[in-house]
């Protein structure tokens, strides 16, 4: 920890900006160049990518959480404090992204000059704009052999409407026009505008939590001024802190003992104990005195995919709540409640922003709680338009299929459909639209973006993309493909509950809710999944796929036929034990429902469409 | 080594050299001097003549009584007293007969067969001669296991085993003209190519034989062997399962049905009511007893404490063959496990035993509320283990999937 220190620029020499990218195409490394470039950090100290702090997020190349560094640059013989936000690369961390643009005046929006522009680059670009932000074009990885940094200026001309003249060409690997870049940021991003002798308006736009301080703020000052020793007041949570420390990250966390003021972006620290009573997106104030009104636009992130945890092998329930709660104090973004499976035992339903949110928090349980989880297919939040217990009609919300009222009472099923936007090369259209047919997608618009690039536009239904769709478009268009999704709502279609029977017993956890025309095919491939994914038992044991009472579809796996070891004399006891034990650990990772043994990878064949 | 042979019940010797090596054993063995493929090169099989530049079977004659010397200086007592005795390989018929008397001397100066009542030698047909056998009965030796394998040509083939079906009947001969009358037969099953009716006609030849003993082995597919690296590359294929329980199946019938007891997942003896034909040595096994282990790979076993001599002729003649051995014997692969543990050892052991486990033991070590006591009661409800009045062991549906039933009790 370093001294305290005094601010080095007042608000007409701040520049607040982002970086706008898609997913590998260099954003961490133009970061960290950038950095080094204003020398905060040299080769020797720089980790790789300062601003991914998490193991995996440095281990999948991605930035998950926002995070903000302070740094300063000279240009015209003045010092300027340039305040880099950080903004999360992923489709599901969009309202984590929209609230950083919030607390920036300029964006440098990055293009890869081998790959062009991406769906994502163009949502955030759509987003970025909507934030009125200043934008400075960057061509990035101009020194790859197969860079086309002049056509992918023009592409960004013709596609994003911002002159072609204006893109700055860049190398983060070499350094290669990093302080051309830092310059312009000087140059051409407008200083923060506001208010200093106005009421206290800051705007949270992330908040991290720290073993020793509690958790750390980091925030945007809009108007007004905050010291430390202020009441402040949250205004959506409605609850009130005492500000201890105010600091700014350069990158290591440094205090400052001056007031900070409109226009200044740094962290808080004010005995906060957990991420739940800090809502990313809301308003500060002075509880001695308030604003009138907090900042526009703040949302509570609405979880949209949900799956269940249950503890496995020698995990505890005890040991998994303590896990969930543990790292909830680190990451708020998902939820979580108790939840009871006949087959699995009690466990956690949890929400989720988005299938790769899911995947990460799984890990990280894994990882950083040492625990040892069963998850269930993730399904997608339904809304049930039913009658209830009191014969009145109400709407209900179930993020799970088991809590399906009886279909007698179900008027309508209604799902959330997702805006889609997806970017392919021009020769993949025929068999993405097609892909997106079979997945109940209705076809919206189709537009030119360069001569071997469309946009397509549909809208999906969520519960179809949760999956494998991904993938398909991945592999249909070689990789090149990208795509980008908002849930725009909910609506009716013709939807069925579909159990899965293990040995006779409904197994809760691997019914699904399925459109009813599909339902008969997904039984018969989600039971020829299953068959391969249960190891033959001491008995035979029936699957079947059933829509009500209804038999669709069923297998049948076959009990084990002859295992047994031959020759056991002397010198074979030891490794033969071991060769058993080994067999007998594979069991115990797995989950039992009855007298069946079913490993994790049966739970997800939900997911497998069978296309 | 371990100071533990005077409790040693039992005490197996191994005799490392074989002419060729068959491709599914994974047995420790070296070839030093290969012999001829029977019925190929020469018209009459023949002990094959070591070349004396790579003859290690003298030394290591040597070395063995040195180590069984030394086994009795560390015995308290008057030495070494096993009652069963077991030369396996290798091929330890393959030992030439003037160093079998060396190491039968050895023995008897020694007095370690003083309590002996039975004494095996292993033996490729291929290798039993009339002059062998006599020595060998002259020196102790009352039983033979005889590794048949098969009498399909196509059979012998496909495991390179090299021997002649013939040769199984001569060899039988000779032990019998010996005086050695308990004879066990090895028979392999499930092998690449094997059909029932080909097995049906190998269980008949066995079956002339008369013999007082038989091992049925479905084939098993080692690591490291050669056969596996065949059927990795596809250059052979595996019996399907199903055949193979149909096999497994035929031979319970079949011996069954010849008056045959079987007492082991894959031991055969013929039913007397003293039980005599059971092989003593390996009931030794079964029973977690204590044995000693002499020879290069060769595995021992006191009271939980399980090694074996590293498998390695170079490195125990180096240690062994020398007029003053210094320093620890080579032996590898120290285990002591765990009370909790050697009670799933001893319940993996014991139920391939027909006759099962006592209840006794069972109330003893697996105490009601226990995850095994849970284990066995759900095994019993789905018919894979039965409860006599005094024992627990496996049903004939939980014969067949031993393995799978065991693996849950450990």
């Amino acid at each position: 920890m370093a001294t305290p220190t005094h601010k080095t620029a007042t608000a007409a020499h701040i520049r607040n900006f982002c970086i706008i990218a898609h997913i590998d195409h260099g954003k961490s490394t133009l970061a960290d160049r950038m950095l080094q470039g204003t020398g905060v950090m040299n080769e020797r100290n720089a980790r790789e990518q300062t601003l991914d702090n998490m193991d995996l997020e440095r281990e999948r190349g991605i930035t998950i959480k926002a995070s903000a560094v302070s740094v300063d640059h000279v240009w015209n013989g003045q010092t300027y404090e340039l305040n880099f936000i950080d903004t999360p690369g992923h489709v599901d961390f969009h309202y984590e992204v929209s609230r950083a643009l919030a607390a920036c005046e300029g964006a440098v929006l990055v293009v890869d000059a081998t790959q062009g522009v991406e769906a994502q680059t163009v949502a955030n670009l759509y987003k970025a704009v909507d934030a009125d932000l200043e934008l400075i074009p960057v061509i990035n990885k101009i020194d790859l052999p197969s860079a086309q940094p002049e056509e992918r200026a023009q592409q960004v001309e013709d596609v994003l409407g911002l002159d072609a003249a204006d893109c700055i060409m860049t190398s983060a690997k070499s350094g290669v026009g990093v302080k051309e870049l830092l310059d312009a940021i000087c140059d051409r991003f407008p200083a923060p505008q506001g208010d200093p002798e106005a009421p206290l308006q800051a705007l949270i736009f992330d908040a991290v939590y720290d073993d020793y301080r509690g958790v750390v703020v980091y925030f945007r000052i809009i108007n007004g001024r905050m010291k430390r020793g202020d009441r402040i007041l949250m205004m959506g949570a409605k609850r009130t802190f005492q500000v201890t420390e105010l600091g700014k990250f350069r990158p290591q966390m440094v205090k400052v003992d001056d007031p900070f003021e409109a226009g200044d972006v740094g962290y808080m620290v004010a005995a906060i104990k957990t991420l739940g009573d800090v809502n990313i997106g809301d308003t500060i104030t002075l509880d001695t005195a308030r604003c009138d009104e907090a900042l526009e636009g703040y949302e509570e992130p609405v979880p949209m995919v949900y799956c269940d945890f249950y503890p496995s092998g020698d995990t505890q329930f005890d040991e998994l709540r303590d896990a969930i709660a543990r790292l909830h104090v680190n990451d708020a973004s998902y939820n979580y409640e108790p939840t009871n499976s006949e087959a699995l035992g009690s466990g956690f339903r949890c929400g989720f922003l988005g299938m790769l949110h899911m995947d990460i928090i799984q890990e990280r349980l894994e990882r950083e709680g040492r625990v040892s989880v069963v998850q269930t297919a993730p399904t997608v939040t339904y809304e049930i338009d039913c009658i209830g217990k009191g014969g009145e009609r109400e709407m209900i919300q179930i993020t799970n299929p088991a809590e399906l009222p009886d279909p007698s009472k179900v008027k309508a099923i209604r799902e959330p459909i997702v805006a889609a936007e997806i970017i392919t090369p021009t020769g993949s259209i025929g068999d993405i639209m097609k892909l997106c047919d079979s997945r109940r997608g209705v076809y919206k618009n189709q537009k030119f973006l360069a001569d071997d690039r469309q946009i397509l536009e549909y809208d999906l239904p969520l519960a179809e993309i949760i999956y494998d769709f991904f993938d398909k478009l991945k592999s249909i268009t070689s990789g090149y493909g990208t795509m980008d999704y908002h849930v725009t709502g909910f609506k009716q279609d013709e939807l069925v509950k579909m159990d899965v029977l293990v040995n006779g017993d409904a197994v809760e956890a691997l019914s699904l809710i399925v459109h009813r025309s599909k339902a008969e095919q997904r039984g018969r491939h989600l039971l020829k999944k299953l068959k391969e994914q249960i190891d033959r038992h001491l008995f035979e044991i029936p699957l079947q796929a059933a829509l009500g009472g209804k038999i669709i579809a069923r297998e049948t796996i076959k009990s084990v036929g002859k295992n047994v070891t031959a020759k056991c004399y002397g010198g074979d006891v030891s490794r033969k034990r071991k060769l058993l034990e080994k067999q007998k650990k594979g069991k115990d990772r797995m989950k039992r429902i009855g007298t069946v043994d079913i490993p994790q990878g049966a739970f997800m064949a939900v997911l497998d469409s069978g296309e | 080594m371990p100071d533990h042979s005077a409790q040693a019940q039992s005490l197996y010797l191994h005799l490392p050299f074989c002419f060729h090596k068959c491709h599914y054993c994974d047995f420790y063995s070296v070839v030093d001097n290969p012999g001829p493929k029977p019925g190929t090169a020469a018209t009459d099989a023949q002990t094959p003549r070591p070349a004396a530049a790579t003859d290690r079977q003298p030394a290591f004659t040597r070395a063995l009584v040195a180590e069984l010397e030394a086994a009795h200086r560390a015995a308290p007592g008057p030495g070494l007293r096993p009652r069963t005795v077991f030369a396996g390989g290798g091929t330890p018929t393959f030992l030439r007969p003037g160093l079998w008397d060396q190491l039968l001397a050895s023995l008897h100066q020694a007095g370690t067969l003083e309590h002996t009542t039975e004494f095996t030698v292993e033996a490729n047909p291929e290798t039993v001669t009339a002059d062998l056998m006599q020595r060998l009965a002259h020196g102790g030796v009352n039983r033979v296991s005889i590794g048949a394998q098969s009498f399909q040509k196509a059979s012998l083939d496909a495991l390179e085993r090299w021997h002649r079906p013939e040769s199984v009947r001569s060899a039988v001969d000779a032990c019998r003209a010996a005086g050695i009358t308990n004879l066990s037969l090895d028979l392999i099953f499930a092998i690449p190519g094997q059909t029932l009716a080909m097995l049906d006609d190998d269980l008949d030849r066995l079956l002339e034989l008369e013999p007082t003993h038989l091992s049925t082995y479905g084939l098993t597919y080692e690591p490291q062997t050669p056969l596996t690296a065949r059927l990795r590359v596809g250059r052979v294929t595996k019996v399907d399962e199903d055949t193979e329980r149909a096999m497994y199946a035929r031979v319970l019938e079949r011996l069954e049905a010849a008056g045959f007891e079987h007492y082991e997942v894959s031991n055969w003896a013929r039913a007397t009511p003293d039980r005599r034909y059971r092989c003593a040595h390996n009931l030794a096994y079964w029973t977690n007893a204590n044995w000693l282990g002499l020879g290069p790979g060769a595995a021992s076993h006191h009271h939980g404490h399980r090694w074996r001599n590293a498998p390695n002729l170079t490195r125990y003649l180096a240690h062994w063959d020398q007029s003053e051995p210094t320093g620890p014997p080579p032996t590898e692969d120290h285990e002591r496990l765990a009370p909790e543990d050697r009670i799933g050892e001893r319940l993996m052991l014991g139920l391939r035993l027909s006759d099962g486990i006592e209840h006794n033991w069972i109330q003893a070590n697996v105490p009601a509320g226990h995850r095994r006591a849970a284990a066995i009661d759900e095994l019993v409800a789905i018919g894979m283990l039965e409860r006599t009045a005094t024992h627990l062991r496996l049903t004939r549906r939980g014969l067949f999937v031993a393995d799978t039933v065991v693996a849950k009790l450990l």
